[in-house]
């Protein structure tokens, strides 16, 4: 037994230490105080193929721009294009920066962005949201180059400011070793553990202020937030809203503006028993029962608003106003439903020819666990109006999107984020019938009709970005606040926690465009 | 023996064939659609029906099901075992990253369950109904039912927020080692501890026990030499599992440890729908699991001269 123990104690002690030596992959992190590093979620880099987005996407490592930026308030700026102009039927010409060099020294033109982006962009099998083909871009000049997507398309410096739209460096292998022309240079990748970058010396403009940043990758939001506490991180990002509370006495919160929304669609061309909600008296009911300024204080901890529009105010702005939303009125709400005919029955809930109202919440757009507790305070709400809630969750988008393509619901509450500059983008996406580049199992169960088609084509073929939004707003207050097919639950605004000692942080409302070249370390 | 190890080894075959069909059935019966989970991550939108047409046609889920699984089949039994439809690269270039880290924390966790819990176990055997044995059966059902997600965020909380003594997460220093494996090491040591009891109470009952005691041996020499040797059949068996279970990945641990190992990458490529990782992640644990057995199954000859392997019947 002792031998035993002594044998099994020496294999414990090898088999401790071996691991933390002739780990020749991790480099030593650099003593000076200007490194960060900066806690994010998973690891979802794709490292091969015509997706590739080392250091681009889902985690901008500002290792690549792109031609157009989106601004913390969703405006389009000027990037690597310092201007653009449409040219009828359907051709971008974009005038390219001077004096902007890749990081291993490449010139940057509109040769370098045909082969980066566009011809990159033309082999991807689908497409990507901008359409490219083998023959849509063409060099005019040293730095002036024109885009024609293959199909027509009038929103392309909006949708370009999307990270996966990067310059990639000509002739280089974005996967193994990512090179463009931001402001951090790579440095090294150990796929689900870390990216780091370090700062370029040969930047186009204001040099980047940290010496270095270590991206860490912490699947669990507990873990990020206890590293940040344990000082292993300065930054984190994708805070939980219950620890914002346990971080805000030692550390800076900083939440930008609403970049993402909690909403519920309503399926108004269910079949039996998902068809309750063909009736737009009793989706209004629904609209007017929930009280939103309770769900932002309580369960959103106040890190939302009362926003009903789905796409952020912002990209709306100045016609934001359009989208009312409804007001708490459970008494509105009680009326509505006993118009529809909807009569208070045993146990407080409604009945109509001994058929119960009781609707099915399906919850998992991006996963049931986001939302939570949510949809239990829904089930509250609506109980009080005497509708019965049942919730059913997924506990990831693919299983909820089977539960879209079969109609298997009667309401469907989804977090989506707005991560470029088309506000009318998902709209057209989820519910415009007219054009082909729709979401066949959305249309099916919530296209509004030819009315929302008539108020949002404009968005599709105009170029004046004010005209597009007052077209967006039109549309989304005619979804939201007529038809109620869209019932809005709050804007989320996105939450970030660092340290004290962190200077410089915009806390831009879409994750993925967080620029870093401002950020510096004080003391 | 060597007949014996052959025809383990052949076996281990179809027993591979087999899980590897069943987790490729299940994984087309599961909702959701590999091609458009995988747009939707990468494109950051809901696809349209024709990019999804033209990611499964690039993916070849286009193709009907058997068809997918003999192609697989195909190229599995040549080594190659695909693409991730995830990272897009080769999944055994996946697997080979993700394989090592487990067993990192896996073997200590399993040697330090082994060392803690047969010495506790047999603690609490020889002072039956003692303090001691109270205690350590009190700690044994704690552990056991001790949710592992519970006692990692607690260790962290207090070992690496409050007293700063190792790391949060990650694996950049040895310290790292340390919580991950406390942690994965508690439960199958509660187990093995209840295990030792029970075993090692049968066995101080048996008569040899009664004639060392009776020979005039010390207790202790009674205990190590006689009783325990002959108690540690079943303990191996059922260390045998624990470590299956472990060498397989701890998903709960290695997520919220940040650990780069296999049991995270078996759950993200089942919440992605990553068909050919899963397949992979399936004939790996098949392999693990036969070669622990066989592992153990060999472990009863030295421990017990009565065993012979692929010995005749006699």
């Amino acid at each position: 037994m002792f031998t035993l123990a002594r044998a099994l104690s020496l294999a414990l002690v090898l088999v401790l230490t071996a691991p933390g030596f002739g780990s020749v992959a991790r480099s030593e992190a650099p003593k000076a105080t200007a490194n960060l590093t900066v806690g994010v979620s998973q690891d979802q880099y794709v490292l091969s193929g015509p997706r590739v987005g080392l250091g681009m996407y889902p985690l901008n490592a500002n290792i690549f721009e792109t031609l157009t930026y989106l601004s913390p308030d969703y405006k389009v700026k000027p990037l690597l294009a310092v201007r653009w102009k449409f040219r009828p039927p359907n051709t971008w010409r974009f005038y390219l920066r001077k004096g902007v060099k890749f990081q291993d020294g490449q010139s940057f033109n509109a040769t370098a962005v045909k082969e980066g982006l566009f011809d990159r962009l033309a082999k991807i099998p689908g497409g990507s949201t901008v359409a490219a083909g083998p023959q849509s871009a063409i060099v005019v000049n040293t730095y002036t180059i024109d885009f024609t997507p293959t199909e027509k398309d009038l929103r392309v410096p909006e949708q370009l400011v999307h990270p996966s739209n990067g310059v990639v460096a000509p002739g280089t292998d974005p996967g193994k070793k990512p090179v463009g022309t931001g402001p951090f240079r790579f440095v090294e990748y150990l796929q689900n553990e870390r990216i780091v970058v370090e700062r370029n010396p040969t930047y186009w403009g204001a040099k980047a202020r940290l010496n270095r940043i270590t991206f860490r990758f912490y699947p669990d939001a507990t873990t990020r937030r206890q590293a940040l506490q344990a000082g292993d991180v300065d930054v984190i990002f994708e805070v939980s809203r219950p620890d914002v509370q346990s971080l805000k006495s030692k550390f800076t919160i900083m939440s930008s503006k609403v970049g993402a929304y909690e909403a519920m669609y309503a399926n108004i061309h269910g079949q039996a028993p998902y068809d309750i909600l063909h009736d737009v008296r009793v989706r209004q009911a629904i609209a007017y029962g929930i009280d939103r300024k309770l769900l932002v204080s309580r369960v959103l901890f106040g890190l939302a608003n009362t926003s009903q529009s789905m796409v952020p105010p912002s990209s709306l702005s100045p016609y934001a106003s359009l989208v009312k939303g409804y007001p708490y009125d459970p008494a509105k709400a009680r009326a509505l439903l006993d118009k529809a005919g909807w009569k208070v029955g045993s146990g407080g809930i409604r009945q109509k020819n001994g058929r119960p109202l009781k609707l099915t919440l399906v919850s998992g757009f991006p996963s049931a666990e986001v939302h939570r507790p949510i949809p239990v305070f829904l089930q509250s709400e609506l109980k009080k109006i005497g509708i019965d809630l049942s919730i059913v969750e997924r506990p990831d988008s693919a299983s909820y999107q089977a539960l879209i393509t079969s109609g298997q619901g009667d309401l469907y509450l989804e977090n989506g984020n707005q991560n470029d500059a088309n506000p009318g983008f998902l709209p057209v996406l989820l519910f415009y019938t007219g054009g082909s580049g729709a979401s066949a199992p959305y249309q099916k169960l919530f296209a509004p009709g030819p009315t929302f088609d008539r108020l949002i084509a404009p968005s599709l073929t105009e170029v004046n970005p004010k005209k597009v939004r007052k077209a967006v707003a039109e549309a989304m207050h005619y979804i939201v606040d007529k038809e109620a097919i869209v019932i809005g639950l709050a804007g989320i605004y996105r939450v970030y926690a660092m340290k004290r000692s962190v200077r410089g942080f915009v806390p831009h409302p879409s994750f993925i465009s967080v620029r870093w070249d401002h950020v510096s370390l004080a003391g | 023996m060597k007949g014996y190890l052959l025809r383990r080894a052949v076996l281990l075959v179809p027993t591979l064939i087999g899980i590897s069909l069943l987790a490729f059935l299940l994984a087309n019966l599961t909702p959701g659609d590999p091609a458009a989970e995988f747009l939707r991550r990468t494109t950051d939108q809901v696809p349209t029906p024709a990019q999804v047409a033209a990611e499964r046609h690039d993916l070849g889920l286009d193709r009907p099901v058997p068809l997918q699984y003999l192609s697989w089949l195909g190229r599995a039994i040549r080594g190659d075992l695909g693409v991730s439809y995830t990272t897009q690269r080769s999944v055994t270039a996946e697997l080979a990253q993700r394989i090592p880290a487990t067993p990192q924390i896996a073997l200590p966790a399993a040697l330090l369950a082994l060392l803690i819990g047969v010495t506790l176990g047999t603690i609490s055997a020889v002072n039956r109904n003692r303090f001691l044995d109270q205690i350590v059966r009190i700690g044994a059902l704690a552990g056991a039912a001790m949710p592992s997600f519970w006692l990692a965020t607690l260790l962290i909380n207090y070992f690496a927020v409050q007293f700063s003594l190792v790391p949060v997460a990650g694996r950049d220093q040895p310290s790292s080692y340390i919580l991950p494996i406390v942690t994965l090491a508690v439960t199958p040591a509660a187990v093995l501890a209840r295990f030792t009891r029970s075993t090692v109470l049968e066995v101080l009952g048996e008569d040899f026990v009664r004639t060392a005691r009776a020979k005039g041996l010390r207790e202790r020499i009674v205990v190590r030499r006689h009783a325990l040797r002959a108690a540690l059949v079943p303990v191996v068996t059922a260390f045998g599992t624990s470590l299956g279970h472990l060498a397989a990945g701890t998903v709960i641990v290695e997520t919220i440890f940040a650990w780069p190992g296999v049991g995270k990458l078996a759950l993200d490529s089942i919440l992605e729908r990553d068909y050919p990782v899963i397949e992979a992640f399936v004939v790996y644990t098949g392999i693990t699991f036969v070669a622990i057995s066989l592992a153990v199954d060999l472990s009863y000859v030295l421990l017990d001269p009565r065993v012979r392997i692929g010995a005749a019947r006699q």
